[in-house]
């Protein structure tokens, strides 16, 4: 099936992406750091001066960064979808994406396991969350669903690490064989000694499919159990049941369209247009359909069913969500996310590569819009008009989201030159 | 055998006369108390759609899932046909349902009527599509399989909001149509099993390794569903039952207070999900004929419980009539089954196609 | 001592490998590596199932059986009503017992590995052993203590 030529050209392709850096490159790192530097120092300001530099207050008592955290969840659900899910369903094209997606997935967690640490008003107390044995002889509330979330992202990033590191592994030691020096017994010892044997592969391939097949579900319960801390409480517009898969089909929607952003340009700069072939874009950009489908289905049936139901406050809300102050960002919203995507039936913008660019960073953006559209209008709008207000973000809080997002984007650029990009076992296999 | 087997002329007039029967039997004065047609027709609309619409999902993503199988599936299109010409059927019993005192914009006789109508021939027409351009193997396979897929959903969301939410009206539940859908995907997949206990036999000597192998596909896709299904359910309860509004909780309470509802939730519950669940789990078992078609059949009446368990309260019934009419469409969906090559002349030419 | 056959390309080496044990090569002697995973490397040499399955299958458990627990054990330790549910209430606390079947299940499943695939493997550290990305057959005169089948 293979030669050797073959393979060794997969190894050189894909490993040159790990060749010293050029200047573009280091610009590139150099601007993401400086954001997130600039991120960082908002929130040391923030933690020093107190929580009323970000503009959360009575009555909208989560903005922008719970809105942030959902955000990030959800783009680090791709990730699995793509590597587990794929998997499961036997989904070839997935090698072409799959240890991205991955990487995407921790990266996308870490900066999501910061802000509910940000929205902490004491955030040296952050490990109270956990519950341990303490001489304040106090446990955590376990029918709280912050606590469920926090043992759901604990647990998403803790099983997303070992499998990680586990699709890893053979891509690893063929690093360590072509790799000489310091680097290269760094490279080894990640290996734990592996060498192929047929005994280590039999284990392997059982514990590869085992993850994927524990990740799968956990993808489904770790969004739905974020949109819990919105759905279990009675806030008109929140406590819906749709809630669960429909935060499963956003989560997916914005973290395809995430993968296309960052893999589109990957794929370009670093040369693997061989590997990652337009076809295997495109079935991308059908999940990013699909999910966009879902998630316009539920727009309507919460629109519809408010109206159905005769709830007079489900309708007020609905009606505000549509009509009232933050209109703007709903109608982007529906626009980016329900609207756009449709444009994916037409089979030559399916592999328009420039085209599916350019949406999916319109995807995001609507992704973005939509946690905050329902986080925010909802609480600014509940059954008392006496408790009425409104919300503005501060410029803490938007400058901590671009920090977000360069600390994103700073690791996922450390983590191409670090590692193989691409499952070069995997291309083998192919 | 083979002169058993129906034709294609055959099976529509079976059908019409099929309908006839239960027409006659629902309004002839034999029932007094009509809501059986509704039981039967939320539970087989679940099942025939849905095992169209599995064969239109994998032939969707080229995939070798149950490929063998696809043609017995897609040879179900007659029966969805039938299930619009029992619907008609249901118009003089609107009053079943507590909005036609007092209708509303969305609920009242005529829209209810013809929006059900409509989506139920259009999922009839785009199925029919379907099913010939997939044996043909022509290159509109595929705008047939979205159209009817898209059909799907709207009727399925149809059945959860129209048929069994507003038989409890004003009670709202904005999952039902999602769960409703997915729940008939899942019982078009026990249909596939049901299909394997009838074909398994013949297609071991022709192909034993894509038959074992679509085999525990069957399997495995019903151990995946039995999951996904308790996590929509429990994403349901958990919500109704954490917030405990008054106005959410009278539909669980009133279902779960007394006998028969206490039991059927129970038994789908356990067929639903714990069974599929704990049967499937090893690996072997998932490969086994005898497990995936019993699950198949477990499966299949865990949905005929869980409709009972949403209608019952809110509906009265004949039990005579429940019974005689899903034991007629059953028979008849297995003489479609049993004729899938007659309706459906010449295999599917994706049967190694896949990627 | 040990004599080795290097491949290039699946096929041969898979001919090969069928050869061999056809002439009566007892399985012992050979070590096969292989640069990915081939489910006809399995059959050949007759490996046993692994026994990874047991791992999942008892981490999921205790997992489930200790998150559950936890979470009620907990609340009757400090039994507080919130939010007017009972101390003890099982919808959530299922939800973070399923939680912990997940995490506790995959946990388990990677030490299984670990011991199952004999990993860490101090010598081919030391030696700086290979991960080649040809087919190896090894053939030695007597077993190697790592090939032993567990």
């Amino acid at each position: 099936m293979q030669n050797t030529s073959s393979t060794e050209k997969i190894e050189q392709d894909v490993l040159a992406a790990m060749s010293w850096p050029s200047r573009s490159y280091l610009a590139c790192i150099f601007l993401a750091g400086l954001v997130f530097l600039g991120g960082m120092a908002l929130w040391g300001r923030q933690i020093a001066l107190g929580m009323g530099v970000a503009g959360i207050s009575h009555p909208v008592g989560w903005g922008v960064y719970i809105t942030d955290f959902v955000f990030w969840v959800g783009i680090a659900h791709s990730g699995t979808l793509i590597s587990a899910v794929l998997y499961i369903f036997r989904a070839h094209f997935r090698t072409s994406f799959n240890r991205a997606a991955e990487a995407m997935t921790i990266f996308a967690l870490m900066v999501a396991g910061l802000f509910p640490l940000i929205h902490l008003g004491r955030v040296w107390f952050a490990y109270f969350l956990f519950p341990y044995p303490n001489q304040r002889q106090l446990w955590v509330n376990f029918r709280s669903p912050l606590v469920w979330d926090v043992f759901a992202v604990s647990t998403y990033m803790l099983v997303s690490l070992v499998f990680f590191y586990i699709g890893l592994m053979p891509d690893l030691a063929i690093v360590a064989r072509r790799r000489t020096g310091f680097t290269g017994k760094i490279y080894r010892l990640l290996t734990l000694g592996w060498i192929g044997s047929s005994q280590q592969w039999r284990h392997y391939a059982k514990l590869y499919f085992f993850l994927a097949a524990f990740a799968t579900p956990l993808v489904a319960s770790v969004h739905s159990i974020v949109s819990w801390d919105f759905a279990v409480s009675i806030v008109p517009g929140w406590h819906t049941t749709i809630f669960a898969p429909y935060f499963v089909a956003g989560a997916i929607l914005s973290g395809t369209a995430m993968v296309i952003t960052l893999v589109i340009p990957m794929r370009r700069l670093l040369r693997l247009e061989t590997y990652i072939p337009v076809e295997h874009i495109e079935s991308i950009a059908k999940i990013l359909l699909l999910t966009s489908l879902i998630v316009s289905f539920a727009y309507i049936v919460e629109q519809g069913l408010a109206f159905y139901s005769g709830n007079l406050f489900e309708m007020e809300q609905f009606r505000f969500r549509a009509f009232g102050d933050y209109r703007l960002l709903f109608w982007i919203m529906v626009g980016c996310n329900s609207v756009l995507p449709l444009t994916l039936f037409i089979g030559r913008l399916r592999r328009n590569l420039a085209f599916l660019f350019v949406l999916s960073l319109l995807v995001n953006v609507g992704m973005w819009l939509e946690r905050f559209v329902i986080v925010v209008t909802s609480l600014a709008r509940d059954f008392d008009p006496y408790a009425w207000g409104k919300y503005t973000p501060s410029l803490t809080e938007f400058g901590i989201t671009a920090g977000s997002f360069g600390l994103f984007f700073l690791l996922f650029l450390l983590f191409i030159k670090i590692l193989p990009v691409l499952s070069i076992t995997e291309l083998k296999e192919r | 055998m083979h002169d058993t087997k129906l034709s294609i002329g055959g099976c529509y007039s079976l059908l019409l006369i099929l309908a006839v029967t239960i027409g006659l039997i629902e309004y002839g004065g034999l029932v007094d108390q009509q809501g059986s047609l509704l039981l039967t027709l939320s539970f087989w609309g679940a099942i025939i759609q849905g095992a169209v619409a599995v064969a239109a999902v994998t032939a969707l993503v080229r995939a070798k899932w149950i490929a063998s199988l696809r043609r017995e599936l897609l040879a179900l299109y007659p029966l969805l046909l039938l299930l619009a010409l029992l619907f008609a059927l249901l118009w003089p019993q609107l009053e079943l349902f507590p909005w036609d005192n007092h209708p509303t914009a969305w609920l009242n006789r005529p829209f209810f009527m013809g929006r059900n109508l409509v989506s139920l021939v259009l999922t009839f027409i785009a199925g029919r599509q379907l099913a010939l351009h997939s044996t043909q193997g022509t290159p509109f396979k595929d705008r047939y399989a979205v159209i009817y897929l898209a059909a799907f959903v709207l009727s399925q969301s149809l059945v959860g909001y129209d048929w069994l939410m507003s038989a409890a009206f004003p009670w709202v539940n904005t999952m039902f149509g999602l769960y409703f859908f997915t729940e008939s995907l899942y019982a078009g997949i026990a249909v596939s099993g049901l299909a394997m206990l009838l074909y398994f036999r013949l297609r071991i000597k022709a192909a034993p390794e894509q038959t074992t192998l679509h085999l525990r596909d069957v399997g495995l896709l019903l151990f995946g569903f039995s999951i996904l299904w308790a996590g929509l359910f429990f994403a349901q309860f958990l919500l109704i039952w954490y917030a405990n509004l008054p106005e959410e909780v009278h539909f669980v309470t009133e279902r779960l207070s007394h006998s028969p509802g206490r039991e059927l939730c129970w038994l789908f519950l356990i067929s639903l999900f714990l069974a599929p669940f704990v049967a499937l789990l090893g690996g072997d078992a998932k490969g086994d004929l005898r497990f995936v078609s019993s699950i198949s059949l477990l499966v299949l009446a865990g949905l005929f419980a869980e409709r009972l368990f949403i209608l019952l309260p809110a509906i009265p019934y004949h039990g005579g009539a429940l019974l005689l009419y899903n034991g007629l469409i059953f028979v008849m969906m297995l003489l479609v089954l049993h004729s899938s090559e007659r309706l459906l002349p010449q295999a599917p030419p994706e049967r190694n196609e896949g990627q | 001592m040990a004599r080795q056959l290097f491949f290039d390309d699946q096929q041969t080496f898979l001919q090969q490998l069928e050869q061999l044990l056809k002439d009566g090569t007892p399985r012992e002697q050979l070590d096969v590596r292989t640069p990915y995973h081939l489910s006809e490397v399995e059959t050949l040499l007759a490996q046993p199932p692994s026994k990874l399955p047991l791992f999942a299958l008892g981490g999921a458990l205790a997992g489930f059986g200790g998150g559950f627990l936890l979470a009620a054990l907990t609340s009757l330790d400090w039994p507080i009503s919130t939010g007017g549910k009972p101390v003890v209430a099982v919808p959530p606390f299922l939800l973070i017992g399923y939680l912990m079947t997940i995490l506790i299940g995959s946990l388990a499943s990677f030490a299984g590995f670990l011991l199952l695939a004999r990993l860490p493997r101090i010598e081919a550290l030391v030696e700086e052993q290979d991960f080649d990305s040809r087919f190896i057959i090894t053939i030695t005169d007597e077993v190697a203590p790592c090939t032993t089948l567990n």
